[in-house]
């Protein structure tokens, strides 16, 4: 049989010496360049770019899965002007969502506390 | 961090089986990856290996195994009242450094049951009619890791079986196996989903052009109010305008019979439109229903940490980028 591993979706094939993130800077452009991130998807494609495109340095932000079949994605950075590098813009925007997600879990657990109690609800579980 | 955004929360309902909330103060794109993470990237246990040491039931082998997969697994420590996160308390089986497994990363269930041994302990009118082997067959060696057999009390009290069905046997029939529950995620097969719903819809933004509503009479305000088949608006009693219900945001589906019939009210085709319903683009009310794994907010908690976890470890690798 030549089925691919279950695995090869979400972990890295270490094996073969792949590595989680790639970078190659463009040719043709400045200040540009292409991250391959493997194993990874629409999850955090779209909101790199997104958090990316708020970026006041930021000229162009995109991605694309090349295949349903394949398990990275691509993702293209190219800045405003050389003081900034690609990698920094996409380490800030990491940082910046990193840093939102903390602000939510927060929120969250707050938010849920303050529910329980005033809606004082069992909220125990049958089984 | 000049770009960071700082979200709000606020639930409008929890219930083991299923939360509700809104998410405001940030973009499509976090609500779309919180509910990816949620579908496909929370781990759960499932039963991932069975043996069978016997079995003379209608369902092959493959058939009842794949049937054992698709049982929710719950995490329950001893004194906890809800199902649990079990991401922590087990390691996914790849990473684990045992030889082949161990409580670590798996949970082992006997199941045993032949129709001949258990038909005469049943009641006189069940006798010889097909007994259903459920989840609550299954005998679990770690007390905190057992099937969630119903999500709720009120679908035990409807439920005919015992538990979730496995398959149905007669006269002379027996089934014993070895299921072996593992951490996953649904990344990997289905299975592994906690949840049974994870959906947001966009808060609808309602916007009534005054100036334009006054040029409107009475008869042509009240069409336009029973126009729309969700009842999202009604006249104001006090100015005569039209307004929004105060539950519009529940109630609003975006049909766009008010779109079309307000064109046909309207003097000139270029006027402005008299009300508007719009996406909201930072505003998010999100339906989460659980499987039964886990309960609804442990989901969301999870997902976040799970998220957590991914951007800590892409940050590290950009990093790591910066010095070669
Ligand atoms: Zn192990």
């Amino acid at each position: 049989m030549n089925a691919p591993e279950r695995s090869s979706a979400f972990l890295l094939d270490e094996d073969s010496g792949e590595q989680k993130c790639v970078y190659t800077a463009d040719t043709k452009v400045t200040n540009a360049g292409t991250f391959r991130l493997n194993k990874e998807d629409h999850t955090v494609g779209n909101l790199f770019r997104m958090q990316l495109l708020r970026d006041p340095n930021v000229r162009f932000a995109g991605y694309y899965c090349p295949h349903p079949l394949v398990h990275f994605i691509n993702l293209k950075i190219q800045t405003n002007n050389s003081t900034v590098a690609p990698v920094e813009v996409l380490g800030s925007a990491i940082e910046d969502l990193a840093n939102e997600t903390d602000h939510l879990i927060t929120q969250f657990q707050e938010s849920i506390e303050t529910w329980k109690r005033e809606n004082d609800t069992e909220m125990t579980s049958q089984f | 961090m000049p770009n960071q955004r700082f979200p709000k929360v606020q639930i409008l309902h929890i219930a083991p089986h299923e939360i509700k909330f809104i998410l405001s103060e940030t973009d499509v794109s976090v609500a779309n990856t919180l509910r990816r993470i949620m579908i496909a990237e929370v781990p759960t246990m499932a039963i991932d290996l069975v043996e069978f040491h016997a079995n003379t039931t209608v369902l092959n082998d493959e058939y009842i195994a794949h049937r054992l997969g698709l049982i929710p697994i719950r995490y329950q420590p001893p004194e906890s009242m809800k199902g649990e996160d079990c991401n922590g308390a087990f390691l996914p089986h790849r990473e684990c450094v045992c030889y082949e497994r161990c409580p670590r990363c798996s949970v082992e269930f006997e199941l045993d049951v032949s129709f001949d041994e258990v038909n005469p302990l049943r009641a006189e009118e069940e006798l010889m009619a097909p007994l259903t082997v459920s989840s609550q067959d299954l005998k679990t060696n770690n007390e905190s890791v057992i099937p969630a057999h119903f999500l709720s009390q009120d679908e035990q009290d409807e439920a005919q079986d015992a538990g979730v069905a496995i398959v149905k046997m007669g006269p002379g029939q027996k089934l014993k196996l070895k299921a072996i529950a593992r951490m996953g995620t649904a990344r990997e097969h289905a299975k592994w989903s906690p949840v049974a719903v994870a959906t947001y819809r966009f808060w609808p933004v309602i916007t009534i052009n005054e100036e334009q509503v006054a040029t409107l009479t009475m008869e042509q305000k009240q069409e336009l109010v029973d126009i729309c088949p969700d009842r999202i608006l009604e006249i104001d009693d006090l100015t005569g305008s039209i307004k929004a219900v105060e539950n519009a945001w529940e109630l609003s589906t975006y049909t766009e019979d008010i779109k079309f019939h307000q064109d046909s009210l309207k003097k000139r085709k270029e006027d402005d439109d008299f009300v508007r319903i719009e996406h909201s683009a930072d505003k998010f009310i999100f339906t989460v229903e659980s499987t039964g794994v886990m309960d609804a907010d442990e989901i969301v908690m999870s997902s976040l940490r799970v998220l957590k976890d991914r951007l800590n470890h892409l940050a590290q690798e950009v990093e790591n980028l910066k010095d070669m």
